[in-house]
C-alpha cells in the first residue's frame, strides 16, 4: 500500500488513524444526530400541521355535521308541519266542498219561489276576514296597513316555577277582520230549455235578469256552458263547475310600486291592476264562482235545474289567510316572501294565488280561457300556430319537458296575462312534481330553487269527488303551500355561521400558532445545527491537535531513540538513551541500552585483546630485533678480524683456515639474516614498502651482482625482457631484489655449466619473471619440498653449494605476501626454471 | 690535525678494537670511547673528524649522543656513522632521522668502509 508522503512517517500514520477512527465517527455521530433532530423537526412540523388540520377538519366536519343534521332535522319537522297543514287545509276544502254538496241537495228540495231562496241565501252565510285599508309608504317604496295590528300574548298570573322552562304563550289568532258573507252569490231555477225561471243574487257579481244559459253568451263571463251538463243529470246527480272568474291582468309583477311601473313604462294605477296581497293591497281582485247544480223532479221527472253560484272568496279563505311560518294565519298574504298556499283545480289550473293576476280566469268578452302564462318556446309556437290560445294549447301535452332553464315569455309578462296553468307552465317544474305527489290523491313535498329561494313545496290532493271531479283520485284539485326552507332552520344556519366564524378564526389562530411552530421549530433546529457542528468541529479540531500532539510525543521519543542509536553506530559507545518512562518505549530504550552495554563491553574486550595483540608482536619484534642485533655483534668481531687476518697471514695453509672463519661467519650472518626474514614474514611483522618501480632497470640491478661471480665459474648469466612489459611495477623494490638475488644464488650454485638466465614476461594480468638455469634438475618428487625450511635435497651438498637451506622458502614467503604466487618447472639433467607471478594491477599497502 | 681524527664508541672492546685497527690501517688517528658520556667528555676537549657510535650502549644511547655531539662539534666538519648491529629497514630510517650520516651495519667489512669514509 502506498500512502501519500506526509503519511509516509509514523507521525503522518499516526495522525492519519487518529483522524479515521476518532474525527470519521466523531463526523458520522454529528451527522446522524443532525439527521435525525432535523427529522424529528419534520416529523414535529408536519404532525403539529396535520394535527391542526386534522382538529380544523372535525371542528368543521362537526360545525357543519350539527348544522346539516340540524337544518335536517329542521327542515324535516318544518316539513312534516307544513305537508301537514296542506293535507288539513286539503281536507277542510273538500269537507267544504261536500258541504256544498249538501246545500244543492237542499236547494233541489225546496219548492223554488224567490222567497225561499232569498231566505236559503240569507240562511247560508260564512266569515271572510279581510285585511284593513293599506296605503302606499310614504317612500313609495313598499305598502303598509293603515293601522297596524300588533297582537301581542297576554299572561297576567305569574309563571310557576314548573312551568317557566321555555314557557310560551300566543295571542289570539288573528285572520284580520270578520266580514259575514253569503256563500253563494246566487241561486238560480232553471228550466228544461234552459232559460232562468228564477234568479236570486247576493251582491252585485252576477246579473239579475233572467237569461237562457242554454247559450253561454248568457252565463258568467260567458264563460260557463254547465246547460250541456245539466242535461245529463239524472236525478240526484249533483253538477259541480269548474271555477269561473273574468281574469285579472297585471301591468307589473312582484310588488305594484310607482318606480317599478316607470320602469315598465306603465301608468301607476294599482287599483286597475290585479290585487297582490301586500304587494298591490289596493288592486282589484279576481271574483269567482263555483256553480252547483242539482235537476229537480216531481214524479220521477226532471222538472227543471236549481244552481248555486258559490261564491269564490269562500274557498280562497282556505288558501289566503294561511302562513306556513310561526304566523301560522295572515290577513294579507305576502308573495314576496315566499310563504304562501295555493290551489289548484282538477286540470291543475290556479284557482287560489296570493296575486291574483296568477288565477286563471276568462275574458269576459268572448267566453274564452285567458292565455295563460307560458314559457318563452311555447309561446313562439302559439305565435306562429296563428290560433287563438285556447286552442292552440288543447293541441299540446301537459307539462311538457318541464324545466328551471326555460324562461317565462315577456310579451305575456309585457301584456299582464300572466295566469297559471301548470299544465303550460314550462318554466316551473314544480308542476310536473305536484301532480307527481297529488294524481293518486296522495301528498307530498319537494325542495326546489326557484325565484332565487330554495323553497319547500307541499302539495296535496284535494279528496272531493263529486260530478266531474270524481274522474280521478286528485278529485277536486290541490292544495300546495310554498315555503321559504331558510326560514325553517334559521336557528340552525345562525348556528353553522356562528360556528363557521369560530372556524375560520380558530383556522387563523391554528394557522399562527403553526407558523410559530415551524419557526420554533425552524430557530430550534438552526441553533441545534451550530451548536452540534460547531461542537463537533471543535472536537474534531481538539483531536487533530491531540493527535499531533500525541504523535509528536510518540515521533519525537522514536526520533530521540533513532538519534541516539545513530550517535551509537558512530562510534559513541557511551551513549545511552533516556529510560524516564515505564512503557513500552521505555522498555525498548532500556533493552537498547542493555545491548549498547554488551556492545561496549564486547569492543572494549576486543581494544584489550588487540591491544595484547600489538603488545605481543612489539614484544616478538624487539625479541626479532633483539636476537638479530645479538648475533651480528659478535658476528662483526668473527669477520672483521677474520678479513684482517686472511689479508696479513702470508702462510697459505692459516690464510685458508682465515678464510673458513670468514666463510662460516658469513654463513652464519645469512642464516641469521633470513631466519629473521622468515620469522618476521611468518609473524606478519614483515613491512613492505610499496612503490612504483622502474622495472627494466629493477632487473638490471638484481641480475648485477651476480656477473661476476658467474664469469669466475665460466657460466653465461643472460637477461630476457619482453616489449611489452608495462614501464614500471608497483612492488617493495627491496623485497623483490631480495627475491631475485635468492633465486639468482641458487641457480649460480646448482649450475657446474652452462648458463642462467632472467627473464620477464606479460601473462595476462600477470608479471611472470623466471630463473632459468641448465643445472642437475628436480625430480618431481621432490619439487614441493624445495620450497620447505632446511629441505635441501640428499644431492644438493649443502656445504658444497654454501646454501642456508632457507632461501627458496624466504622467496616463497615473500611472493605469497606480496599476492603473487612461486611456480616450478624442472627435468633432471636439463635444468630448473624458478618463475615468480605477480599481479600487475595488485592493491597493496 | 683534527682532519684525520676519528672516534669510535663502543662498549664491546672487540668491535670498538676492530674498528679502531681497520681505520688505524686506514690512516686515521683514532680514540676509543667506552659510552657515549665519555664520548662526550672527549669531544669536549677535542674535534673529531670521523665518530663511529654504536648505538646500544649503557648508559647514553647512540642516537642520544649523536644529537650531543652535533651540538657540541657545531663548528667544523663531523661526520657521524651509526656503527652498529642493528640491520632492519626501520632502524635505518630512525638513524638517519636523529643526525647520522649513514649506517655502518655491523658485521662491518674493510670494502665497506672503505666505501663511507673513503670521501673524507
Amino acid at each position: 500500500m502506498k500512502f501519500p508522503a506526509f503519511l509516509g512517517g509514523i507521525r503522518g500514520k499516526l495522525i492519519s488513524i487518529f483522524v479515521l477512527i476518532k474525527v470519521v465517527p466523531l463526523i458520522l455521530l454529528a451527522w446522524f444526530a443532525w439527521h435525525a433532530a432535523s427529522q424529528l423537526g419534520e416529523d414535529v412540523s408536519a404532525k403539529a400541521g396535520g394535527m391542526a388540520d386534522a382538529m380544523l377538519t372535525s371542528i368543521k366536519s362537526v360545525g357543519s355535521t350539527v348544522t346539516d343534521d340540524s337544518i335536517r332535522a329542521l327542515d324535516l319537522r318544518s316539513r312534516e308541519a307544513i305537508e301537514s297543514l296542506t293535507t288539513d287545509a286539503a281536507k277542510e276544502i273538500a269537507s267544504f266542498l261536500y258541504d256544498r254538496d249538501r246545500d244543492i241537495r237542499l236547494a233541489a228540495g225546496l219548492e223554488p219561489s224567490e222567497v225561499a231562496f232569498r231566505r236559503f241565501l240569507a240562511d247560508h252565510t260564512r266569515p271572510l276576514y279581510r285585511h284593513g285599508p293599506w296605503k302606499l309608504a310614504e317612500d313609495g317604496k313598499s305598502w303598509q296597513p293603515v293601522s297596524p295590528h300588533t297582537g301581542e300574548a297576554k299572561v297576567t298570573r305569574p309563571i310557576l316555577p314548573d312551568n317557566a322552562k321555555d314557557f310560551h304563550a300566543r295571542p289570539p289568532e288573528y285572520f284580520g277582520e270578520i266580514e259575514q258573507r253569503p256563500l253563494f252569490v246566487e241561486m238560480t231555477y232553471i228550466g228544461l230549455d234552459g232559460q232562468e225561471k228564477l234568479k236570486v243574487t247576493s251582491g252585485s257579481l252576477t246579473d239579475k235578469e233572467l237569461k237562457n244559459v242554454a247559450n253561454p253568451a248568457n252565463t258568467f263571463v260567458r264563460a260557463e256552458n254547465y246547460f250541456a251538463e245539466l242535461k245529463k243529470l239524472k236525478p240526484g246527480d249533483i253538477y259541480v263547475s269548474d271555477v269561473i272568474g273574468a281574469y285579472v291582468p297585471t301591468q307589473a309583477i312582484g310588488p305594484y310600486l310607482p318606480a317599478t311601473l316607470e320602469k315598465a313604462g306603465k301608468p301607476f294605477k294599482p287599483e286597475s291592476s290585479a290585487y297582490a296581497g301586500t304587494e298591490n293591497p289596493v288592486g282589484k281582485r279576481f271574483r269567482g264562482i263555483v256553480r252547483w247544480a242539482m235537476p229537480l223532479t216531481a214524479n220521477g221527472q226532471v222538472t227543471g235545474y236549481v244552481t248555486l253560484a258559490l261564491d269564490h272568496d269562500h274557498i280562497r279563505q282556505f288558501s289566503d289567510r294561511l302562513m306556513p311560518t310561526e304566523e301560522r294565519y295572515t290577513p294579507i298574504a305576502d308573495a314576496i316572501k315566499g310563504n304562501y298556499a295555493f290551489i289548484w283545480d282538477h286540470k291543475s289550473r290556479s284557482i287560489s294565488h296570493p296575486r291574483d293576476y296568477m288565477i286563471v280566469g276568462y275574458d269576459p268578452q268572448t267566453g274564452r280561457p285567458a292565455t295563460p302564462w307560458m314559457d318563452e318556446e311555447l309561446y313562439a309556437e302559439w305565435q306562429a300556430s296563428g290560433k287563438p290560445s285556447d286552442e292552440f294549447l288543447a293541441d299540446i301535452p301537459p307539462f311538457r319537458d318541464q324545466n328551471l332553464k326555460r324562461k317565462p315569455a315577456k310579451e305575456l309578462v309585457q301584456a299582464g296575462t300572466v295566469g297559471l296553468d301548470c299544465r303550460y307552465l314550462n318554466f316551473s317544474p314544480q308542476c310536473d312534481g305536484w301532480n307527481a305527489v297529488t294524481e293518486h290523491g296522495g301528498s307530498g313535498s319537494f325542495v326546489i330553487f326557484f325565484s332565487g329561494l330554495w323553497k319547500l313545496t307541499t302539495a296535496a290532493a284535494i279528496p272531493y269527488y263529486t260530478g266531474q271531479y270524481g274522474k280521478s283520485p286528485q278529485g277536486f284539485g290541490f292544495v300546495t303551500i310554498g315555503a321559504n326552507v331558510d326560514e325553517f332552520h334559521k336557528a340552525a344556519t345562525e348556528t353553522a355561521a356562528k360556528i363557521n366564524a369560530l372556524v375560520a378564526e380558530k383556522d387563523h389562530s391554528f394557522k399562527a400558532q403553526r407558523l410559530e411552530l415551524l419557526d420554533d421549530i425552524q430557530h430550534s433546529l438552526a441553533s441545534t445545527a451550530i451548536g452540534l457542528w460547531g461542537s463537533t468541529l471543535l472536537m474534531v479540531a481538539v483531536v487533530i491537535g491531540i493527535a499531533i500532539w500525541i504523535a509528536n510525543l510518540l515521533t519525537s521519543r522514536i526520533t530521540r531513540m533513532i538519534d541516539g542509536i545513530h550517535a551509537f553506530q558512530k562510534g559513541d559507545l557511551k551513549h545511552r538513551l533516556d529510560t524516564g518512562s515505564s512503557d513500552e518505549m521505555g522498555e525498548l530504550s532500556r533493552s537498547f541500552n542493555t545491548m549498547a552495554d554488551s556492545v561496549e563491553e564486547s569492543f572494549r574486550r576486543l581494544e584489550e585483546a588487540r591491544e595484547k595483540a600489538e603488545e605481543a608482536s612489539r614484544q616478538k619484534s624487539a625479541f626479532l630485533a633483539t636476537v638479530s642485533h645479538e648475533l651480528r655483534t659478535p658476528l662483526n668481531g668473527i669477520l672483521g678480524f677474520a678479513e684482517l687476518l686472511k689479508a696479513e697471514l702470508i702462510e697459505p695453509d692459516q690464510q685458508e683456515y682465515a678464510r673458513i672463519i670468514e666463510q662460516s661467519g658469513e654463513h652464519l650472518l645469512n642464516l641469521v639474516s633470513e631466519i629473521l626474514d622468515l620469522a618476521k614474514i611468518e609473524s606478519g611483522e614483515m613491512v613492505f614498502n610499496w612503490a612504483a618501480v622502474p622495472l627494466v632497470e629493477l632487473l638490471q640491478e638484481g641480475i648485477a651482482p651476480h656477473r661476476a661471480a658467474a664469469e669466475a665459474k665460466n657460466l653465461t648469466l643472460s637477461l630476457e625482457i619482453a616489449d611489452d612489459l608495462p614501464a614500471t611495477l608497483k612492488t617493495d623494490r627491496t623485497r623483490l631484489l631480495q627475491i631475485l638475488n635468492n633465486l639468482l644464488s641458487n641457480a649460480q650454485k646448482f649450475t657446474a655449466q652452462g648458463g642462467i638466465t632472467l627473464r620477464a614476461a606479460r601473462l595476462a594480468d600477470e608479471l611472470a619473471i623466471s630463473v632459468s638455469d641448465t643445472g642437475p634438475g628436480i625430480p618431481p618428487e621432490s619439487q614441493e619440498l624445495v620450497f620447505e625450511k632446511f629441505k635441501q635435497l640428499e644431492n644438493f651438498l649443502t656445504r658444497e653449494h654454501g646454501g642456508t637451506g632457507l632461501g627458496l622458502a624466504v622467496v616463497k614467503q615473500l611472493v605469497e605476501n606480496m599476492g603473487g604466487r612461486v611456480s616450478l618447472t624442472s627435468e633432471v639433467g636439463i635444468g630448473s626454471t624458478f618463475t615468480i607471478h605477480l599481479p600487475l594491477s595488485a592493491e597493496h599497502g | 690535525m683534527a682532519e684525520r681524527d676519528a672516534l669510535v664508541v663502543d662498549d664491546h672492546p672487540t668491535n670498538r678494537l676492530l674498528a679502531s685497527t681497520l681505520l688505524k690501517k686506514l690512516g686515521w688517528s683514532v680514540q676509543e670511547a667506552e659510552t657515549g658520556e665519555a664520548a662526550l667528555a672527549l669531544a669536549a676537549h677535542q674535534s673529531f673528524r670521523l665518530v663511529l657510535l654504536d648505538i646500544s650502549m649503557p648508559g647514553m644511547s647512540g642516537e642520544d649522543t649523536c644529537i650531543a655531539l652535533r651540538q657540541v662539534q657545531n663548528d667544523h666538519p663531523i661526520t657521524i656513522l651509526a656503527y652498529t648491529a642493528h640491520a632492519f629497514p626501520e632502524d635505518r630510517a630512525r638513524f638517519l632521522g636523529v643526525g647520522f650520516d649513514d649506517i655502518l651495519v655491523k658485521p662491518i667489512t674493510r670494502q665497506r668502509l672503505e666505501e663511507l669514509i673513503g670521501s673524507l
